[in-house]
């Protein structure tokens, strides 16, 4: 698919976004909202998710009858795989419990995966009205402005890192989890400038690419929290590694990310990985 | 009394949005200089912005306000500086240094006014989101001017348990010792299935912004050592003015003041009796791991 190509199917997603999708998790994340638990009573999901998912597979099937869909809420662990196949990759609403809570930073997360790779990605926050996208070759945008990333230094000891508790509380991974964020703030170690946590992935993965976060590190979340934030983050010059020591290429699905800002050259990046990866006491398993 | 206030509070408002905002706006991200309060302590920024807009706003309020006094956290003087009963206006012109550093869209300025050393007024403006939220003591919360219903909104969150709870934590910028470990020690209990297990935390890294966020009920509580009373002032009021509470952040301090440097704040319930955030600070001090401690 060209370029072209490519543009008009972000266009067509950021058209469903702002008309269809962002209205319904403005209005609805305002009512009481009733939730049920996923896996364990951290792990929630709303009967809007479930609404939104089947308009969007709708729309995009009418537009699309070709393409493949994965989609948070259709999804078969096990069964549901990521072919070489355009296929749209979807989180209705990705911070669930923002959404119950209404902190307003839950957003919906559409993204296009060709050869399992990234190439349309488009995120919208419809609370504080910031609709990030991009595809691959034409840049991405916040809203109606390209995103351009400022040079300058990338280092750990200076940087701001996204980072998420997760719903999953107990055992390795949490430990792991819980560790990597002692080092990453102790005087001794990282002694990074801070880190911040909004409860979205796909508004992480966005800021990320806006650099207002250096960084964002992540264990256990899935391919549709992630497609859309990461052709947005490539097109500013960012770079997504796995979340563990030394996974320099990954596919989609890997379910553990680490996610770097644009802005430096990429020995750079690379450097700032390593360091990052230092922080890491042991392996997230998924 | 109450008249007075409501003026004062659209005094902030006004210097908020028209004057300290828009220097908040167009700087932020353009200071990758940025001094260290102290040399040990690397992540502890200030930038020449913080200084300049506390002279403003102090020098807007001697004007306006000569017999009021002035705690502002850029003139601040370790063990000098003292809050008495006089009417003083509590002052961080930036609240969210690192976020205002790193252009992250929450930081904001933040304004108060204590009497008998207690928060009357709160203005805070975050000109990211452009989002003001002031109060005064009995005149309830403005959100851009327009009155907010707390009570409804807080009718619409159900009941507050601390499982069920999304809590805002900071580490700050002290990052060794005792302080460090308690920290990081109890946000793992509050996450841990085991323990409080709650739905999740947030880290906005402003305190005001965090205050303001829990008045407008987006978060349940938050939980910080080691800020000072301009980080919490005009939060303190506005968060009062929607029923919520603010007690230490150690087991037992059911009573502090503005200064205290630790800090639980918890939003409003529908229980008029005050039960509700009873119990819900009881077992949120069951999390805590050890006692924080400043000097």
């Amino acid at each position: 698919m060209n370029q072209e190509q490519l543009k008009q199917i972000e266009n067509a997603i950021v058209g469903l976004l702002k008309n269809e999708v962002g209205p319904i998790i403005k209005t609805k994340a305002h009512e009481k909202s009733k939730y049920v638990n996923k896996s364990n009573a951290v792990d929630l999901v709303t009967e809007t998710d479930k609404q939104i998912e089947v308009l969007i597979k709708e729309k995009l099937g009418a537009l699309y009858p070709d393409f493949k869909f994965i989609g948070e809420e259709s999804y078969q662990p096990g069964v549901t795989k990521i072919s070489d196949e355009p296929t749209f990759i979807v989180d209705p609403i990705d911070g669930t419990t923002n959404f119950i809570h209404d902190f307003p930073f839950s957003c919906c997360s559409i993204g296009l995966s060709i050869n399992q790779e990234a190439v349309v990605g488009a995120v919208y926050n419809p609370h504080l009205g910031q609709l990030f996208h991009g595809s691959k070759g034409n840049g991405a945008f916040l809203n109606d402005t390209k995103i351009v990333i400022a040079e300058r230094p990338l280092k750990l000891q200076q940087s701001v890192i996204g980072f998420e508790g997760g719903a999953e509380r107990q055992g390795s991974n949490f430990e792991v989890k819980m560790s990597t964020l002692k080092n990453l703030l102790d005087a001794q170690k990282g002694f990074a400038h801070g880190f911040r946590s909004l409860g979205s992935a796909a508004m992480n993965m966005c800021y990320t690419a806006l650099g207002t976060y250096d960084a964002y590190w992540e264990g256990g979340c899935y391919a549709w929290d992630v497609c859309a934030g990461w052709c947005i983050l490539k097109e500013t010059g960012g770079m997504v590694v796995g979340g563990n020591v030394n996974e320099w290429e990954i596919p989609l699905d890997r379910r553990c990310y680490f996610a770097i800002r644009g802005g430096s050259s990429e020995d750079e990046q690379k450097k700032f990985v390593q360091e990052f990866w230092n922080q890491v006491p042991a392996e997230l398993k998924y | 009394m109450t008249v007075e206030l409501l003026e004062i509070e659209n005094y902030l408002c006004a210097l908020a949005t028209k004057k300290v905002g828009p220097i908040i706006k167009t700087k932020s991200g353009t200071q990758r200089d940025y001094e260290l309060k102290t040399g040990s302590r690397k992540v502890d920024i200030v930038t020449e912005i913080d200084k300049q807009v506390e002279k403003l706003i102090w020098e807007s309020l001697k004007k306006d306000f000569p017999t009021y006094k002035f705690v502002g956290e850029e003139s601040y003087v370790k063990g000098v500086t003292r809050i008495s009963d006089d009417p003083t206006f509590i002052v961080d012109p930036i609240d969210g240094t690192t976020n205002f550093v790193h252009d992250f869209p929450f930081s904001c300025t933040s304004m108060g006014l204590t009497i008998n050393k207690v928060p009357v007024v709160g203005v805070i403006y975050n000109p990211h989101l452009d989002l003001l939220v002031s109060a005064s003591k009995g005149n309830g919360v403005r959100i851009n001017g327009s009155e907010f219903d707390h009570k409804s909104k807080i009718a619409d969150m159900g009941p507050l348990t601390l499982s069920k709870s999304v809590v805002a934590l900071q580490p700050g910028s002290a990052r060794e010792g005792d302080n460090f470990k308690i920290k990081m020690k109890t946000y793992e209990n509050l996450l841990s299935a085991d323990r409080g297990f709650v739905h999740g935390f947030r880290n906005l890294g402003s305190s005001a912004m965090t205050l303001a966020y829990i008045a407008m009920g987006y978060l349940d509580s938050y939980w910080d050592g080691g800020c000072y009373s301009w980080d919490v002032t005009a939060g303190w009021c506005i968060l009062k003015e929607t029923g919520g509470r603010i007690v230490g952040a150690n087991k037992g301090e059911w009573h502090i003041e503005v200064d205290n440097r630790t800090y639980l704040a918890v939003r409003g319930s529908t229980d008029s009796t005050g039960e509700d955030q009873k119990r819900y600070i009881e077992e949120f001090w069951s999390n805590v791991e050890g006692e924080l401690s400043y000097t």
